[in-house]
């Protein structure tokens, strides 16, 4: 019963009610050299590309199985038409910067939608984590890891009043 | 019960053999659709040889050969254009596009249109009806861009001036080649065309690129298994029965939706699955059955082979000195002072030659061209012949060329990296006697 009553209360919490500052964020500017995406991405599962970091206008993501065209010869690839995306990542094909192997238009939730709507589009697209935007703009994110702990905290701190 | 078993054995061969020679011809640096094709020749021509009787492997069609599993394989066949198209568009950076310079506007316009007037007067001067022959050079105008972009990525020049406005272009030939088989199939006066162009356009591009956001949301409130895949499917296939209907082009419906589905997130997250459906089923069937569609006994006599030469000649140096000369007169947007140098007349060439190979818009074109009544079905086995054949030609001369061409940025490359390994040789030398004099 308690697990029920933390959970309903869970699925209609808002998403900015629950996700990290903005400068807790992993973000680097789409001119940002690809050295320094990987090293983000040593302790993250993806990266955000920014236009700039002042007007935080999102341009993609950068995730950690992106890393895998990135790392990967140019002759790995298979060249067929609709397949040619992954290959223009190779660092050894050309790539340089962040913005050349962002996947650009990343899966993105309104920050007044709630928890329950995240996951849905979570389930729906096999991801693991959206990006949560003010129109165009990165104003946080919500993962799977964050809604871990959010429920946790809601059963650590709620417990007696999901009791009574 | 017949029909079924020997359609599943046609389809099961097909793939596996199709998969094999993939990876037969990949491992010689050649785009494995060449090896799709060849597996596609050995089967049909043991139907035409009649070393197999044609209702056991009823993917070749043409007359004698005409059996209920036959019209579905032609179908199954149809779906793989349709399929190749839809995920051509959805992989296209339209952002990307959208940033393109007027020197890969230019020498695109100039690349498709050169080879496809070339084509189209060359034909008729050989004989062949008006339409026949303007089909045929709209056969030579799209580039494919896997084999120069993998060749430009090994010569390290992809990131160059010319390599990125070949990109550019190479994706732009493919939006004018596919739009312009319309031209070759549609039916009625050039004004209803005309009209029914503009219609589709602003039905299947402009008011669905405003509806394609509602339509997702609203398919995502289904809550069913792959309900949105299921939709955006069914939504492609409504685009391609639209085009058919208008213009017997399928291929433009699914193309424009594909494209439009591109600007959104949940488009490309589909692309796994749509890939799996394509590339695992339908793509490889498609050029299976085109290379079955090539009765080698055609070249018995010398038609095809000198419509084959004429195309491969047209198409090489149709592509080159349209896109060249595109390429040339902007001057890269240098000003007129760069026009008459050296270094520009180069980078053209550089430019022009990227453009040669051509390979699956080609092919589509083709079939959509036999298909639509644009090339009849007397003078197919020769145009399947000589697209065959100038395909191959072009992907085999192209990575040669290209090294050719990019001779001098090889050697810089070469030069700039064998003395950045001195210098670094030079500093860890005298790092090793700093330490040592500290010592």
């Amino acid at each position: 019963m308690e697990l029920e009553n933390a959970l309903e209360t869970f699925h209609s919490m808002k998403i900015e009610s629950i996700m990290p500052k903005p400068e807790t964020l992993p973000v680097v500017e789409k001119d940002a050299e690809i050295i320094n995406v990987l090293k983000l991405l040593r302790t993250r599962h993806h990266v955000w590309v920014v236009e700039s970091r002042e007007t935080m206008k999102l341009v993609g993501a950068i995730r950690l199985l992106d890393v895998i065209d990135v790392l990967l010869p140019p002759d790995a690839y298979k060249f067929k038409l609709g397949m040619t995306r992954g290959t223009l990542k190779s660092l050894l094909g050309g790539a340089t910067k962040a913005g050349d192997v962002a996947e650009r238009n990343p899966l993105t939730i309104e920050c007044g939608a709630t928890v329950l709507d995240a996951l849905m589009k979570m389930k729906k697209y096999r991801v693991q984590v959206l990006a949560v935007v003010d129109g165009d703009r990165l104003v946080g994110e919500v993962s799977l890891r964050i809604l871990i702990d959010e429920l946790l905290r809601l059963l650590r701190v709620g417990g007696v009043s999901w009791k009574r | 019960m017949e029909t079924v078993t020997w359609l599943l054995f046609a389809l099961g061969i097909s793939l596996i053999l199709a998969k094999i020679g993939d990876s037969l011809i990949e491992r010689f640096e050649l785009p494995g659709v060449l090896g799709e094709l060849i597996m596609g020749i050995i089967l049909g021509n043991l139907v035409y040889f009649g070393i197999v009787a044609p209702q056991y492997l009823p993917i070749v069609s043409g007359e004698g050969f005409t059996t209920d599993a036959t019209q579905v394989s032609e179908f199954l066949a149809k779906l793989g254009i349709i399929f190749l198209l839809f995920l051509g568009a959805l992989d296209t950076d339209v952002e990307q596009l959208k940033k393109t310079g007027l020197t890969a506007t230019v020498s695109t316009l100039l690349g498709v249109f050169v080879p496809l007037i070339m084509g189209w007067f060359v034909l008729m001067e050989m004989g062949y009806p008006s339409k026949e022959a303007f089909a045929g050079g709209v056969l030579l105008t799209a580039t494919s861009i896997g084999l120069t972009v993998r060749v430009m990525m090994d010569l390290g020049v992809l990131k160059s001036e010319v390599g990125v406005a070949s990109l550019s272009a190479s994706v732009m030939d493919d939006f004018l080649g596919i739009a312009l088989i319309i031209f070759a199939v549609g039916t009625g006066s050039l004004i209803d065309l005309s009209i029914k162009i503009v219609l589709f356009f602003i039905i299947t591009g402009v008011i669905w690129w405003y509806l394609v956001d509602h339509y997702i949301r609203f398919a995502e409130r289904l809550h069913v298994e792959k309900g949105v895949l299921g939709m955006v499917i069914g939504m492609m296939f409504l685009f391609a029965a639209l085009a058919e209907s208008w213009f017997a082009a399928a291929i433009e419906g699914a193309f424009m939706m594909g494209l439009v589905l591109s600007k959104l997130p949940e488009g490309r997250r589909l692309m796994d699955d749509l890939r799996a459906i394509g590339y695992g089923l339908l793509v490889p069937f498609f050029f299976v059955h085109t290379g079955a569609m090539l009765n080698l006994t055609v070249f018995e006599n010398a038609d095809a082979l000198v419509l084959a030469t004429v195309l491969t000649v047209v198409a090489v140096f149709g592509k080159v000195l349209g896109r060249g000369f595109g390429a040339w007169i902007t001057a890269w947007g240098r000003g007129r002072e760069f026009l008459f140098t050296k270094e520009n007349l180069w980078m053209s060439l550089q430019m022009g030659i990227g453009s040669i190979p051509r390979t699956e818009v080609a092919l589509v074109n083709l079939m959509v061209a036999i298909h639509g009544g644009a090339i009849p079905p007397e003078d197919a086995p020769k145009f399947i012949a000589a697209t065959l054949i100038f395909i191959t030609v072009s992907v085999l001369i192209t990575p040669p060329l290209l090294k050719w061409a990019f001779k001098n940025e090889i050697e810089k490359a070469r030069s700039s990296k064998a003395s950045r390994k001195v210098e670094r040789i030079m500093e860890t030398k005298e790092k090793i006697k700093e330490l040592k004099g500290s010592q």
